[in-house]
């Protein structure tokens, strides 16, 4: 999907600023690392304008690494609530994305989409600062769609969230054709956390 | 000349009746209408004066130096009695030395010098008149809400068998009415024995409201302002009779003109009336008073610090800058005048100091007081530059004090009285449980900080007349002291805007006369800013070039357009906080960023899932800012100061004289 | 001469936030260089003031845009002010007058963060105050005025005469550009620890508001620095941008080698260099060009 088609007024600016917030839900730590190595000198993600602001308020991306526990899921629905639209989730990690090898412990819930809605989901144990770059720019494209819609006076497109919904086997981002019709159930809990 | 005399004697009848009426309401009618007299004459009288010459009325009256004299007696003999029943006997000391100086000022050769000119009034005065009776008698009409509040208030603690308490109201406001006069009698009387007795006067009535509550902690706060003045009163008189004896006049304005033909031998009746002036104003090392006039009501302390009493020092200070000058021809020693430039090093010293102790400060009444002590320092540094442009900044400095500083203190005791303390601190939100109050304290804030009050007259101004009076080191402590003025202000105004919006509002038992005094000061605040440049230009302008006979250089039409961008900052800023508190009201905003789980604005989920409360303090650096510390310095070296200035004084009278005879 | 003042002033209005930006832009770059990365686009400053233009408005609190507001224009009318060759002590007055509307926009949101945050930028305020003023102060002695102009009939640069005056501004620039040592571990590092600091609870228009000014403000500063060598030679101008110049980059290394200090040592050494700038370079004013003046 093209930016242009969707936007009105010409080049948008979210697509070059993207400023991110990381949080670790219940991470090992592994992704954790990869993530910051991103800002090194080897990947340098500021050169797209990324910077990775640690506030909610200020972000535009939210980058959760790890899978939901209990304790997190409040933590991660206020942070999401805080955030200020148009915005963005990525699940970083399988654990992120599905639950990985925590998935069926007894405290875990599974991967973030059973909380919040994602985005875009970025595979790997750890994810690899390349497939973690990669993440951002195609999530720079929904960013871009939300801020259409929102400039449109369109409710922001958001994903819903995937409370109790096996997590597909194949990972891809939010934009998949493929994956649009996946039925959805009325999220009892994670709904509430879904709404700003 | 008839309308002085009213209002020397008019609240002198008021007090009397206010004495006599048993009845709270009768007495609170008695006070609002006397207030609305007092006001109305002063206006009338300073209508009919400001701007133009001085006026001196030839008048003289034997009746009335011996019931003066008779007066002064009276309270002399009254600290005695007060001084023996307290097991103060240094005080009594004190008190029978005055009365002795008295005696003598009268019965000597200097009490047969003959007065021919014992009232007057000129600008300066008329300013003065207005302040004393607009400012003061708004706060003897707040004092009738406050003082029934603060009489419930003892009533139970006097039932929980915590104090004594008796209803002696009566008392309080015909003091208060007693003390207008005795002002009004400061800044008309060109007698300096009348003046004498009229300062006298002024210090015993103050010494009252401060021990009012007759508390262990009032009564020996109001033997420390008590001592403290007397030192004053006693410099006062000594002064006085040197000036009978040496210069035989007894009228302030040939003092000053012959002051300033032979500088020498004025110079140490200066030096002594700069003294009793300092102790007046409040200046280290006498500075302690005017803490410890904190324990008083509300009313006594906005009547001591902003309209009257500290008001008396920096007045006289002011019409003696003509013989101050840190240059004045004639004098041994490069030139330097030891009265002028001591009296410098002590204000400024004074500013610097009390500013840096007030960033340590949370006790909001305790602030206002390390930030009057400040601005006096200021007008008492300016009085002595004595330059145009330092003249006209202390004449200004003088006006808008009095109005924004009794604003705020009228703020916080309302606020004080509904929120049961006096501690910034324990002012979070207040902008929802008192919003109009809040919008009256910023606005109080912003006329002592921001344009033009705190930019244009003490900022500006004020570093433009220190830097050309030569003398760096005090420029240097200006900028020090406003940095730190900056710190207090600001942490308090942004106490102000934060608020829980789910705290209750409890405005609704102000009372009506707490609102009207409120809203005066406010709008006298707000006038004297708006008409800033009429007032320089019209009034102040004009006695500056008679007083010092320079030309104060205005800032130029440009920079008053620029000015009035920034005085337009000081009417948004209230105008921000209120719609503040409507916006908080309609509850509006955000869950607050917390690293976690926030619950509203006030907790936190911790670890373990349970709700933590948090609260958010202000920063007072006590460690750096520490006020017993910076409080020694600041009284040992105005102590060395003044002695040095003192001596040095005495020092050239000595050789004056000697070369004379 | 009033056309002139006019032109530079609106001049000033236009160019600044452009010159601003491109600094801004700059300093990120050259930041990354030192560190070895390649840095964003010199136009990054301005993509992101444009982004958060985009954000949803609905999320700003009203009052908090208004105070915002207000401290972007005190401080381009004390720009303004510098540029018409106005009262220097004004455009000082302003400068500060802006920081506590920033102050107070921000003490708006009730978040432990932002409180700890405006406690330091008044204490900021704090430190840098005298210096400014004892800077103009200078100005004032060297020129017989506050006003900026008179600064371009003088035969040499101030700095000559003041040259500790000039010192004591560049180590308070470091505070006021929010350079390490000086500045809190917030945002835009990869070390936070209080988060955004005063800005914590900002977002989209506030946000961008808060940028633009300090657009303005790095300008208004630079010039500060540049008031230092003009003269009435008008060649002497590009020695100031020169000057400017110089002073940004040593402020970049500066940030770039220091590590951050607590605020006791910012604000015990900032007073301790103004007050030994001060009066060590008034005393030498005084020393070589006494006009009968008092000095302790």
């Amino acid at each position: 999907m093209s930016v242009k088609d969707t936007s009105k007024k010409g080049a948008s600016y979210v697509k070059k600023s993207p400023w991110i917030i990381h949080y670790d839900a219940a991470s090992c730590n592994g992704c954790d690392i990869e993530v910051l190595a991103s800002l090194t000198p080897l990947y340098d993600v500021e050169r797209f304008g990324i910077i990775n602001t640690g506030n909610p308020r200020h972000a535009d991306i939210f980058l959760v690494t790890g899978s939901v526990n209990e304790q997190a899921k409040p933590v991660i629905e206020q942070i999401y609530s805080q955030m200020v639209e148009p915005k963005v989730v990525i699940a970083c990690g399988i654990c992120a994305c599905s639950g990985g090898v925590f998935k069926t412990c007894y405290n875990t819930m599974g991967g973030i989409d059973q909380v919040i809605p994602v985005d875009v989901y970025v595979p790997g144990c750890a994810v690899r600062p390349e497939a973690l770059i990669d993440g951002v720019v195609r999530a720079l494209d929904i960013l871009e769609q939300k801020r259409a819609a929102m400039d449109a006076g369109l409710p922001v497109p958001t994903p819903e969230v995937k409370l109790g919904v096996e997590t597909p086997r194949v990972l891809h981002t939010q934009d998949d054709p493929d994956e649009s019709g996946t039925p959805i159930e009325p999220a009892a809990q994670g709904g509430e956390g879904a709404k700003r | 000349m008839g309308i002085i005399w009213f209002l020397i004697v008019f609240p002198l009848v008021a007090a009397a009746l206010c004495v006599i009426s048993r009845d709270e309401r009768l007495r609170g009618v008695i006070v609002c209408v006397s207030a609305c007299v007092i006001a109305v004459g002063s206006i009338v009288l300073a209508a009919q004066h400001l701007g133009g010459t001085a006026r001196y009325y030839a008048f003289s009256s034997v009746a009335i130096s011996v019931v003066l004299f008779i007066v002064e007696l009276a309270l002399c003999a009254y600290i005695m009695w007060r001084s023996l029943s307290a097991r103060k006997y240094g005080v009594f000391v004190l008190a029978c030395v005055q009365a002795l100086l008295a005696c003598v000022a009268e019965f000597g050769p200097s009490g047969s010098v003959e007065v021919h000119r014992a009232v007057y009034i000129d600008t300066l005065s008329s300013i003065m008149v207005l302040i004393i009776g607009i400012i003061g008698s708004g706060i003897c009409v707040y004092a009738v809400g406050y003082m029934r509040d603060f009489q419930r208030h003892q009533d139970e603690l006097a039932r929980q068998g915590k104090e004594f308490s008796t209803d002696r109201q009566g008392f309080f406001f015909a003091v208060m009415f007693a003390f207008l006069s005795g002002m009004f009698g400061i800044v008309t009387f060109n007698d300096l024995a009348w003046m004498l007795c009229a300062w006298e006067v002024t210090t015993v009535c103050s010494f009252y409201l401060i021990g009012y509550t007759k508390t262990a902690e009032a009564t020996a706060n109001s033997f420390r302002q008590i001592w403290m003045n007397l030192i004053g009163g006693i410099a006062f008189a000594t002064a006085v009779i040197i000036i009978g004896v040496t210069c035989s006049v007894m009228e302030l304005d040939r003092f000053i003109a012959i002051g300033a033909l032979a500088p020498m031998a004025a110079m140490l009746p200066v030096a002594l009336l700069a003294l009793a002036s300092l102790t007046k104003a409040a200046q280290m090392p006498f500075h302690t008073w005017l803490l410890g006039a904190m324990v008083a009501p509300t009313p006594t302390s906005a009547l001591l610090h902003s309209s009257t009493m500290v008001k008396a020092g920096v007045f006289l200070l002011i019409r003696l800058s003509p013989l101050m000058g840190v240059y004045v021809s004639g004098l041994p020693r490069m030139g330097i005048n030891p009265v002028g430039f001591s009296v410098i090093l002590v204000g400024c010293i004074t500013f610097l100091l009390a500013s840096l102790i007030a960033v340590s400060q949370s006790n909001a009444k305790r602030v206002l007081a390390y930030s009057t002590i400040p601005t006096r320092g200021r007008i008492v540094t300016c009085a002595g530059i004595g330059s145009a442009a330092a003249v006209w900044a202390a004449i200004f400095l003088l006006i808008f004090h009095a109005c924004a500083k009794s604003l705020l203190f009228l703020c916080v005791g309302t606020a004080e009285h509904h929120i049961g303390s006096r501690n910034i601190e324990d002012m979070d939100s207040l902008i929802t449980r008192m919003p109009k109050l809040a919008v009256l304290m910023a606005f109080g804030i912003c006329g002592m900080f921001i344009a033009p009050f705190g930019m244009l007259v003490s900022k500006w101004a004020a570093l433009g007349a220190f830097v050309n009076s030569g003398v760096i080191v005090i420029v240097i402590m200006l900028a020090f002291g406003s940095a730190a003025t900056f710190f207090f202000w600001a942490k308090w105004l942004a106490k102000i805007v934060a608020g829980d919006p789910s705290a209750e509002n409890v405005e609704g038992s102000v009372h009506t006369t707490e609102w009207c005094a409120l809203g005066l000061m406010a709008l006298l605040l707000a006038a004297c800013s708006i008409f800033l440049p009429a007032i320089s230009s019209g009034v102040v302008t004009p006695y500056v070039r008679q007083l010092t006979g320079g030309v104060m250089r205005m800032p130029s039409a440009g920079d008053l357009v620029l000015m009035a961008v920034c005085a337009f900052v000081m009417i948004a800023i209230p105008l921000v906080v209120a719609l503040r508190a409507r916006s908080i009201r309609r509850g509006d905003g955000h869950q607050p960023y917390f690293g976690g789980v926030g619950h509203g604005h006030a907790a936190f989920m911790d670890s373990m899932g349970q709700q933590v409360a948090y609260t958010q303090r202000n920063w007072y650096l006590e460690g750096m800012f520490n006020e017993e510390k910076i409080g020694m310095i600041g009284t040992v070296l105005c102590t060395i100061i003044a002695f040095m200035g003192i001596s040095a004084s005495v020092g050239l009278a000595v050789v004056f004289f000697g070369s004379v005879i | 001469m009033v056309w002139l003042s006019v032109l530079l002033a609106i001049l000033f209005v236009v160019v600044a936030p452009v010159l601003g930006c491109l600094i801004t832009g700059a300093d990120r770059i050259l930041t990354a260089r030192m560190q070895r990365r390649r840095g964003p686009s010199i136009l990054q400053p301005y993509y992101d003031v444009r982004k958060l233009l985009e954000k949803d408005a609905r999320a700003n609190d009203v009052v908090q845009v208004i105070l915002l507001a207000l401290s972007l224009v005190m401080l381009v009318v004390a720009g303004v002010c510098l540029y018409a060759g106005a009262n220097f002590l004004l455009c000082i007055l302003l400068e500060t007058l802006s920081s506590l509307m920033f102050i107070l926009a921000a003490s708006v949101d009730p978040s432990p963060f932002v409180q700890v945050g405006v406690q330091r930028e008044i204490l900021q305020v704090m430190c840098c105050e005298p210096m400014l003023l004892l800077f103009a102060v200078g100005v004032y002695l060297y020129t017989g005025s506050f006003s900026v102009s008179s600064l371009f009939s003088t035969n040499l640069p101030m700095v000559v005469w003041l040259p500790l005056i000039f010192i004591g501004l560049v180590f308070v620039l470091t505070i006021k550009l929010r350079k390490s040592p000086f500045d809190i571990a917030s945002s835009h590092h990869a070390h936070q620890e209080i988060v955004a600091g005063a800005s914590t609870e900002m977002s989209g228009l506030s946000l961008a508001l808060i940028e633009v000014t300090h657009w303005y403000e790095l300008v208004i500063l630079m010039s500060w620095v540049g008031m230092f060598f003009v003269t009435s030679n008008p060649l002497s101008v590009l020695l100031a941008i020169l000057a400017a110049a110089v002073v940004f980059l040593l402020e970049i290394w500066i940030d770039n080698s220091f590590a951050r200090v607590k605020w006791q040592v910012m604000f015990k050494s900032s007073w301790m260099v103004a007050l030994v700038c001060g009066m060590v370079n008034f005393a030498m004013f005084f020393f070589i060009d006494s006009n009968g003046l008092v000095f302790f």
